[in-house]
């Protein structure tokens, strides 16, 4: 499979403290990853960095032939608008738009919007009866499901989920986690963080962060019955 | 999706906004009214001083006085002249105007100024003089004529008592129709139809004088009267200085002040629109770096709130305008007695400066261009 991600000996300072230390690892078109690690252990940053929300203080950091360490600010907005897909913890939807507003605002900033399809989007995460509901009349479920149908609508080389079901209960946590299984049987390339080695072990392979470095690097997922 | 995304914002941030808009409304509404008012107090100020009598006097070159029948007369002027002249100019600005032939005959054996005129002009030109009786109302009425107050009652006259005039071997006759109260010294004159004055001293076609009434600031009057001058340069054309000068640093004040105004306005508007954008952009940081998140260039993301921010001074203004319209409206009925009807230019004159003062009180806007994303989503 080609490599879609290349991380050759990343580091990211913020003043005296190293997030990230020396990281190299590489990701295939196609996989989920589960990167793991306590808190504090650079997993954010190396997201933020792979994401084009943060830039590196040295090392490569190359996502389908971009190398992010080298982009200027319009080249980065332009990168995320393009080859990112994010999910986040908190979900972070704009709360005076709708749900389909919502999605339509990731389309807005990749190239035109096109409702039917943002519609459509939503319905493929089972929301088709909450289009026009706003973020607060939406369960954390539900919010993350428009979150997930944001980050799928511009069809982009990698999702990146930051514990993506940290805010939800057990049974909003299933629903979110078969959208991504789905989104990676079909070939879509997740970098996934999280706590729950549970939830690490539905990932292809884990990545494990302790103190800004790597600690342990493709190691065989368990692969649950449920996947 | 751009406007979905301004009505959106609009809509979400209606109660911050809604302080924004009320100051933007009360902004617009008072400038609204003070520009109504600046055009509006222009026609009635200049109507008001257009009762103050005639502001061009037309006069023969200074020069010796002529001499007619053996008695000395002041220097005259052919009426048809005058009225050629008068008809050459736009007659939109001129609100009045008579010829005047002044000579001094005997009633009763008491020697009188007569004033040959247009009695129907007289009126207008002078809007101030009370009148016990009634104004002779056409110029060719030869049977009436006025009297002031002093003359009737040294001759003691009443209305309706016939008045009869002598001047060299001629005599006229006519009714007293009303009697002139000017507070001036018209008080001790006697009006006539300028035809009877004319048959009367054997002067047919001949004027002494002509006083014209021009509505329009200083500067307009000046330039009528340079014109007439120029149509009739062998006679003397002079505005009466102290009316139309008056008028003008009346008009300037008012206007200087007006100017303050709307200065001082337009400063507290944009200040009180930058105190409530300032809180708006920091309520805004999370929305901008999840935006920034999601692709969006920061000159995308500030256009969305900029126009915004211009549909809330369009809005504003426009409410602003008609409501300071009404205010136009309801100050001139209480400070000049007449209603200011409102002007269709102060509309997008104060639309457009609610807009650009709104666009400028959207300068903290500019900090939302240092968002950090990856700060703003980790909740920083």
């Amino acid at each position: 499979m080609a490599t879609l991600v290349q991380v050759e000996n990343l580091r990211k300072e913020f003043g005296n403290v190293r997030a990230l230390d020396g990281v190299s690892f590489r990701v295939d078109a196609g996989e989920w990853i589960a990167i793991m690690g306590p808190s504090g252990s650079g997993k954010t940053t190396l997201i933020n960095i792979l994401g084009g929300l943060d830039t590196p203080t040295a090392g490569q950091a190359v996502v389908d032939g971009t190398d992010v360490a080298r982009l200027d600010e319009a080249g980065l907005t332009r990168f995320r608008a393009e080859k990112i897909g994010f999910i986040f913890q908190q979900f972070h939807l704009v709360p005076y738009l709708t749900a389909v507003e919502n999605v339509m605002l990731a389309q807005y900033f990749h190239s035109t919007t096109d409702e039917k399809e943002a519609q459509q989007s939503l319905e493929r995460v089972g929301l088709g009866d909450r289009i026009e509901h706003l973020p607060s009349q939406l369960s954390g479920g539900e919010q993350q499901r428009v979150a997930v149908a944001r980050a799928l609508i511009n069809h982009p080389k990698l999702i990146l989920a930051d514990e993506p079901t940290g805010n939800l209960d057990e049974a909003n946590e299933e629903i979110v986690l078969s959208l991504l299984r789905e989104l990676h049987n079909e070939g879509h390339t997740i970098l996934m963080v999280t706590h729950a080695p549970s939830i690490g072990r539905l990932a292809d392979r884990r990545i494990e962060f302790a103190h800004g470095h790597l600690v342990q690097a493709a190691v065989a997922s368990l692969k649950p019955e449920l996947a | 999706m751009f406007w979905r995304l301004v009505f959106q914002l609009l809509r979400g941030s209606r109660g911050r906004l809604g302080v924004a808009i009320l100051a933007i409304v009360s902004g617009a509404a008072v400038i609204s009214a003070l520009l109504n008012l600046d055009l509006g107090v222009q026609n009635k100020l200049t109507q008001e001083f257009r009762t103050l009598g005639a502001n061009i006097v037309i006069s023969p070159a200074s020069g010796a006085p002529a001499q007619i029948s053996g008695a000395e007369v002041p220097s005259l002027m052919p009426e048809r002249d005058v009225l050629a002249a008068l008809q050459q100019l736009p007659s939109a600005q001129v609100s009045a105007a008579a010829p005047y032939l002044y000579i001094v005959a005997r009633a009763q054996n008491i020697r009188v100024v007569v004033a040959g005129t247009w009695p129907d002009q007289a009126q207008k030109l002078d809007a101030t003089w009370k009148l016990e009786g009634n104004w002779v109302r056409s110029r060719e009425d030869q049977s009436q004529c006025l009297v002031g107050r002093n003359v009737a009652r040294r001759m003691q006259l009443a209305l309706g008592n016939p008045l009869e005039l002598h001047y060299m071997d001629r005599s006229a006759q006519c009714r007293v129709a009303g009697i002139v109260d000017a507070g001036g010294s018209e008080d001790n004159q006697v009006f006539a139809s300028l035809s009877a004055v004319q048959s009367l001293a054997n002067l047919p076609g001949q004027i002494g004088v002509a006083q014209l009434s021009v509505t329009g600031t200083a500067q307009i009057v000046a330039d009528y009267a340079a014109r007439l001058a120029a149509a009739l340069p062998q006679y003397q054309v002079r505005p009466i200085r102290q009316v139309t000068e008056a008028e003008g640093a009346l008009l300037g004040r008012i206007r200087l002040l007006i100017v303050s105004m709307v200065l001082l306005i337009l400063i507290l508007t944009a200040l009180c629109v930058l105190g409530t954008m300032a809180a708006l952009a920091m309520e805004r940081r999370k929305d901008v770096g999840l935006m920034k998140s999601l692709g969006g260039s920061i000159s995308r993301i500030v256009g969305i709130f900029l126009a915004e921010v211009g549909v809330l001074g369009a809005v504003g203004g426009l409410l602003g305008t008609i409501l300071g319209a009404a205010l136009a409206y309801w100050m001139g009925l209480r400070v000049f007695g007449t209603a200011i009807s409102p002007r269709w230019e102060v509309f997008p004159a104060t639309i457009a400066l609610m807009i650009v003062v709104t666009l400028a009180g959207a300068l903290p806007l500019r900090m939302l261009g240092n968002v950090k994303p990856a700060e703003i989503l980790r909740g920083e």
